[in-house]
């Protein structure tokens, strides 16, 4: 059984104005994440998604649908049992949201206090969380004197600090230069692998999903519209705002204005090859070109790994005997996705 | 100049009555304000208690009764000083008055104050499962904390200004004791000692204002 399981969830929000429609965020979402994952979820900001994850810990009641978290559902129960459910799932937010009255120390121990902890037990866990994120020496500190880094891994140590199953991460690097992205992600990737917490993260990043995710979903005006493996949906992206998506990390197919372009400084015909691994390799695919006499020049594209696997796409210009190409084009198609451009 | 050494202790005597009719106005309406404040912040639409019908009163309730002027509010209000303090007249029911009235102004300054809050530190308080009761007392509070003291500051000060017209009903005070032995005497000395006791007291509270907010706000 999954860990978080949506069913055909809607939510909407009363319209802006007097006599206008309501604004449905969130359209018919069904989704599961299973135990374990890191979920990336992306999409435009005004895609739905920040109301999407705030369905799971209830901070946004769903309008229609089914929620269940760990075996509890979450639509539809009264207040107090969602507080205590809430223990269960840490949130970082974008803007970090730490209580800026309150030392670091003290904002790691609130979550633990609310939960009813001795001081015997706070003291323990405050200790070990901020050594987790290496923030130990800043204690004493209040929020306003650190940086934006510092911030959000203490935001991230007062989420786990009640040892929740499920971490959801708001944009949780938006607000961060990529250095210091990169050492938040590290982060949240220890935090799965170590302790083992179901990460859901939000962003429109393509990179944080490249890096963190397991499994992805694309949502655009409030619907989920791809979702599955993230090599799977990087490699292959099916609908259009995916394929925008990917385009920002991966270098694809040309758009045609980049087309144009080519065309102007390379003669010969343009064919773009799509590797994925598994597909025959990139070496057998030159070797064959060349044996049918075509001579080849690499003019764009690029290979991609995510998490040990690699796809890619080359697009090259070939010249040579008209029969010949076609051919080899032919014979190649068998073995890998061929796409002449035209 | 003579007479306000002859006077001197009248002088003394309004002074401890300024600070006990304001100091006591301020604890209660300061109570007050602070409970209609937080009414005023939670039932707004999208906040904690967020209730339109509630929030809609409450506002026209401080707006109807926020602008009337104290003098006013002060001979209005009489029959329910009475009812409530047993009297009328007097330091009592000036207490009483300027409680209330305090309570429709303070009311906005705090709500005004915990609207700066970050409404996402209200929302990483509820992920953590905070109740709302506890959200007030420790998220919301604490980190309006600064402003807040610098409201009271002055709110303090409008209260010195506003306790002028106890004589009105027969309470005391600096107000008072300007009127009755410098005004109505022709006495601009002892009126300008009454300014000048004043001056100072609003001095020493604002400087103690500004040192706690300085303290709450670590800067």
């Amino acid at each position: 059984m999954p860990l978080i399981s949506l069913q055909d969830v809607t939510k909407s929000f009363p319209p802006g104005r007097r006599g206008g429609d309501p604004v449905r965020a969130i359209d018919n979402v069904s989704l599961d994440i299973e135990a374990g994952e890191i979920y990336g979820i992306i999409g435009y900001s005004g895609a739905g998604k920040s109301t999407l994850v705030r369905l799971i810990n209830a901070l946004e009641k769903a309008t229609s649908g089914t929620i269940i978290v760990d075996g509890h559902q979450v639509t539809n129960v009264p207040d107090r049992q969602l507080r205590k459910l809430r223990l269960d799932i840490g949130m970082i937010f974008q803007q970090f949201n730490l209580f800026n009255a309150k030392t670091v120390w003290n904002n790691v121990a609130y979550p633990l206090r609310v939960a009813g902890k001795s001081r015997e037990e706070i003291q323990a866990r405050v200790t070990e969380l901020l050594d987790f994120v290496g923030l130990a020496d800043k204690a004493s500190n209040y929020p306003e004197q650190l940086s934006g880094g510092q911030k959000q891994r203490v935001g991230i140590a007062r989420a786990l600090a009640t040892s929740p199953k499920i971490l959801l991460a708001d944009e949780a690097t938006s607000a961060l230069d990529p250095e210091t992205t990169h050492e938040v992600l590290r982060l949240l990737r220890r935090v799965n692998e170590e302790l083992g917490i179901t990460i859901v993260v939000i962003t429109h990043e393509m990179d944080v999903i490249q890096t963190l995710a397991t499994k992805v979903a694309v949502m655009d005006g409030g619907r989920i519209v791809e979702q599955g493996d993230v090599f799977d949906v990087f490699s292959n992206p099916r609908q259009a705002s995916s394929q925008r998506f990917v385009s920002t990390v991966v270098r694809g197919i040309p758009a045609p204005d980049e087309l144009a372009a080519l065309r102007e400084r390379h003669a010969g015909r343009i064919v773009t090859f799509s590797f994925r691994d598994g597909d025959s390799s990139q070496a057998s695919v030159f070797l064959e070109l060349a044996a049918a006499g075509v001579e080849f020049e690499l003019i764009y594209g690029g290979i991609n790994d995510i998490r040990g696997r690699a796809f890619g796409h080359l697009t090259l210009a070939l010249t040579g005997p008209g029969a010949s190409i076609d051919a080899a084009l032919a014979s190649l198609a068998a073995r890998t996705t061929v796409k002449e451009l035209s | 100049m003579d007479s306000v050494i002859d006077l001197s202790p009248e002088l003394w005597v309004a002074t401890y009555e300024t600070l006990y009719i304001v100091g006591f106005s301020l604890f209660f309406g300061g109570l007050g304000g602070l409970l209609l404040g937080i009414g005023l912040y939670t039932t707004r639409a999208g906040s904690i208690l967020g209730n339109s019908a509630v929030f809609g009163t409450l506002n026209i309730i401080v707006n109807i009764f926020r602008p009337i002027p104290f003098i006013i509010f002060l001979a209005a209000a009489q029959p329910l000083a009475r009812a409530v303090t047993g009297t009328g007249i007097g330091n009592s029911a000036i207490i009483f008055t300027l409680s209330l009235a305090a309570a429709f102004g303070i009311s906005r300054i705090v709500e005004q104050n915990l609207l700066t809050v970050q409404p996402g530190v209200i929302e990483a308080a509820r992920s953590v499962g905070a109740g709302r009761l506890r959200i007030i007392l420790t998220i919301l509070i604490p980190e309006a904390l600064g402003p807040l003291i610098l409201g009271y500051t002055f709110i303090f000060v409008a209260l010195v200004d506003m306790s002028a017209v106890a004589g009105y009903v027969g309470g005391g005070g600096l107000g008072n004791f300007a009127i009755q032995y410098g005004y109505r005497q022709f006495n601009p000395w002892v009126t300008w000692a009454a300014v000048i006791v004043i001056i100072l007291l609003v001095q020493a509270v604002q400087f103690l204002g500004n040192v706690l907010a300085r303290k709450a706000l670590r800067r």
